[in-house]
């Protein structure tokens, strides 16, 4: 991009695919995960496709459309959201905003980069291989020990991914305690920084055991140890408690980063400090501590004592205690400031408002009482989407269109980014509130077909229209980057008038970031105005 | 904080080259054929050949990129001198992350054991108390070694170093021998991964546990190399040392878990 004009086209390629510059690394992350994600998006438009009416309608095969129930979820999670989050944003925002010229160890960030994209490269076998996946991104077993689907592949993608998030974990972590320009103080760190290092610390605990859940799972079925066969002394739950283990956290992975960057694009366009921003940070290490005593609830129907599911139900919800400390100043950083609805900013309210429906429906599930009735329905499917998927994709889009001046020296359309906006904002609730209502009626998540209850066609018809709309959403969205690429005007270096400090470099960022280390003794990210 | 300083004095702020590197890449892609693949194409698909064709893709590319890598950051050429100073700091995280696998495992067994009618299972046959003493008072001695290798060299005692360093390394290598000897001899005695549950945690929480050795005494060897040429990196040294008491640690508790209790 902002190579000397003499490089030649096999410099700057050479540049590119070899780079160990963060910022680099940071746009190579979010190309493969906007990758899996339209890949794992077109699995969702054919499972939608497929529940539009009852009876057959794509496939009267249940085991394909358990692939796709298998590549939606796993790359969703592992090869979008958490890449993009973690990977993406993390590697291009924090040495930005903690004033560094790069990360701690830039070739180390450069393996995880790749082995990020060998992880994909592995998931995307799914659809070559004879035997692909077919027992959805938990893998339950015993059906992923019985099933004839590779469970070997799903293992090593998942061992590969999560080796590539402990690497990015320990670097940033590192980056951010060691590497800090002169004056950044912890409490003058961006809220990105704060819940991303939060986000980090999960990471390193919670990984490693998810990586042993599916070693004991491939062990099991290829070389004959006994882990959860019950036969041979093995538990069958002992797998699912490893895995919610790291699974239930994987989704403050998730959350933390999703709300760091709300809050950094709320707080410049609403031109104000953020409300609270102490006990924001607070909230988000409370977030990350409390993350791994809520996993039980994820087994309230497989069987346990009660006094568990009564602790389980307290603990669960505890953890939206900090959580909503996080949202009031979310809320309070609106309050009295100058909004300015541009694109990002309007990404991040709907962020906001997907997230707050997706908690609140949330609480309902924690209740031990009533989530024995909708568990495995489509209101759970429904609530975690809105709490996490399109909450988290939500936040992502808010990332990349506020990024992207700053990234790739263009300004996207306003008019396309906000039609994109308001189209998959329109779509996504159609999709998923109707999903609430299937779900509560009685409709069970996972079925390829439901010809025992025709009545459930309707909702389903709905939600598959909604469906559609959003990926069109997503169309527009993406149309509106490659048209800002193509035909994008020019960008300043700061296009939002934001006080943070990597608005202060030049667009695009060259190598080492900032001709001089940036001082920041008397440096605010968030001085605005009246609060300065 | 020694570490901001290297961060911030390091080097010249603002190269005005992009930082680039092979290694990585080619690193990222051997993985795929030395791990997946073959284990794949042997398990899966039952091809021993195909397996052994990955393997022999993937084996040279990853000694061709780890041997690149290594001899890459001892040149200095496009290091970044942050990188040296900040190793120290990210190992105790790193070391977190490895903690939680054996935690992962230790859990499993605990929740198994503590939920079985009766202990041993069926089929488990006597299995020695001496050797894990031994190998105890090994690897015990060994953390002791390589701290005496660590202060010489703070005296700038070079041989030293590299002797109690070279007594560091026999020892770990006894002990991942006589591990090696107790796998050999219960699996002859019929007593494999796939006789009960406990044999599957025995296996592998050993043998996780015997990988961390190997890793370690690669670290160790690693340093002994270019220490016997006259370079010696404290701080790999520390981090190297470092997670070798780790493994020391970990070992009390698959000690006192899977053989004593």
């Amino acid at each position: 991009m902002s190579a000397p004009a003499q490089a030649g086209f096999g410099k700057v390629l050479k540049e590119w695919i070899f780079t160990c510059d963060h910022k680099r690394v940071g746009i190579l992350y979010l190309i493969g995960s906007l990758a899996a994600f339209l890949v794992a998006g077109l699995m969702a438009m054919l499972i939608r496709v497929e529940l539009s009416s009852v009876g057959p309608t794509l496939t009267a095969n249940p085991g394909t459309y358990n692939v796709w129930l298998y590549f939606h979820g796993a790359a969703m999670i592992l090869g979008f959201q958490i890449p993009a989050l973690t990977g993406f944003l993390a590697n291009y925002l924090i040495p930005l905003q903690i004033g560094a010229k790069d990360v701690a160890f830039p070739r180390l960030n450069a393996l995880s980069l790749w082995l990020f994209w060998m992880g994909i490269v592995l998931a995307l076998l799914t659809f070559v291989i004879p035997d692909p996946p077919d027992f959805m991104w938990t893998a339950y077993p015993p059906y992923s020990i019985i099933s004839s689907g590779n469970t070997a592949f799903y293992t090593f993608t998942v061992l590969i991914m999560g080796f590539a998030s402990i690497a990015g974990g320990v670097n940033l972590i590192t980056t951010i305690i060691y590497m800090r320009a002169p004056g950044m103080t912890w409490s003058k760190l961006n809220m990105f920084v704060w819940c991303t290092f939060a986000a980090f610390i999960v990471q390193l605990i919670f990984v490693p055991v998810l990586g042993t859940a599916v070693t004991m799972l491939t062990f099991d079925k290829y070389l004959g140890t006994t882990f959860f066969s019950p036969g041979s002394g093995g538990d069958v739950l002992l797998y699912q408690n490893l895995f919610w283990f790291y699974s239930h956290p994987a989704v403050y992975v998730i959350l933390l980063p999703f709300l760091g960057i709300v809050f950094d694009v709320v707080a410049t366009f609403a031109r104000n400090r953020v409300f609270n921003y102490k006990a924001a940070v607070y909230g988000a290490i409370a977030v990350a501590l409390m993350s791994g005593e809520v996993w039980i609830h994820h087994l309230y129907a497989s069987g346990m004592p009660d006094w568990i599911r009564i602790g389980m139900m307290i603990s669960t919800i505890l953890i939206s205690v900090p959580v909503g400390v996080m949202m009031i100043s979310l809320v309070g950083t609106l309050y009295r400031g100058a909004i300015d609805f541009k694109s990002p900013m309007l990404w991040a309210l709907g962020c906001m408002f997907l997230f707050l429906i997706g908690g609140l429906t949330g609480i309902p599930n924690a209740m031990s009482a009533i989530d024995l009735h909708i568990h495995d329905t489509h209101f759970v499917v429904a609530h975690f989407h809105y709490v996490m998927a399109v909450a988290g994709t939500f936040a992502v889009m808010a990332g990349v269109t506020y990024l992207f001046p700053k990234m790739f020296g263009k300004m996207c359309n306003e008019g396309i980014s906000k039609l994109g906006f308001v189209v998959t904002f329109i779509g996504a609730n159609v999709t998923f509130f109707s999903m609430f209502f299937v779900g509560l009626q009685g409709m069970p998540r996972r079925y390829f077909d439901y010809q025992q209850f025709p009545q459930f066609q309707g909702l389903n018809q709905l939600i598959t229209v909604g469906a559609f709309i959003m990926a069109l959403g997503f169309l527009i969205v993406l149309i509106s980057w490659i048209h800002a690429l193509v035909a994008g005007k020019k960008a300043v270096d700061n296009p939002w008038g934001s006080r943070s400090l990597e608005w202060t470099t030049s667009t695009p960022p060259g190598p080492g970031n900032w001709a001089e280390v940036p001082d920041c003794t008397n440096f605010d990210p968030y001085g605005y105005g009246s609060n300065k | 904080m020694e570490g901001h300083d290297v961060a911030h004095h390091g080097g010249a702020a603002g190269h005005h080259e992009w930082e680039v590197s092979l290694w990585p890449l080619l690193l990222s892609v051997s993985v795929l054929f030395v791990l997946p693949f073959p284990f794949a194409l042997y398990f899966v698909y039952k091809s021993g050949l195909l397996a052994v064709l990955a393997l022999g893709i993937g084996v040279p590319l990853l000694t061709v990129s780890l041997v690149g890598w290594v001899s890459e950051a001892i040149k200095g050429r496009n290091v970044n001198s942050v990188e040296q100073g900040l190793g120290t700091g990210a190992v105790p995280f790193f070391i977190v992350a490895e903690a939680f696998i054996f935690a992962g495992f230790l859990a499993a067994y605990w929740a198994t054991r503590l939920l079985a009618p009766s202990w041993p299972p069926a089929g488990t046959p006597h299995i020695s108390m001496t050797i894990p003493v031994i190998m105890t008072i090994i690897l015990v001695s060994s953390s002791v070694t390589i701290h005496f290798a660590e202060e010489k060299l703070e005296h700038n005692n070079v041989s030293g170093f590299i002797s109690w360093l070279i007594v560091t390394i026999v020892l770990g290598a006894v002990f991942f021998l006589i591990s090696a000897y107790e796998w050999s001899h219960l699996m002859g005695a019929g007593f494999t991964f796939s006789t009960n549950i406990y044999g599957s945690s025995f296996f592998s929480i050993t043998g996780f546990h015997a990988s961390h050795v190997i890793v370690g005494l690669t670290g160790f060897i690693a340093v002994l190399i270019p220490a016997l040429r006259g370079t010696v990196s404290k701080n790999f040294v520390k981090s190297v040392s470092v997670y070798w008491h780790f493994v020391d640690i970990v070992w009390f508790f698959v000690v006192s878990q899977v053989y004593f209790w």
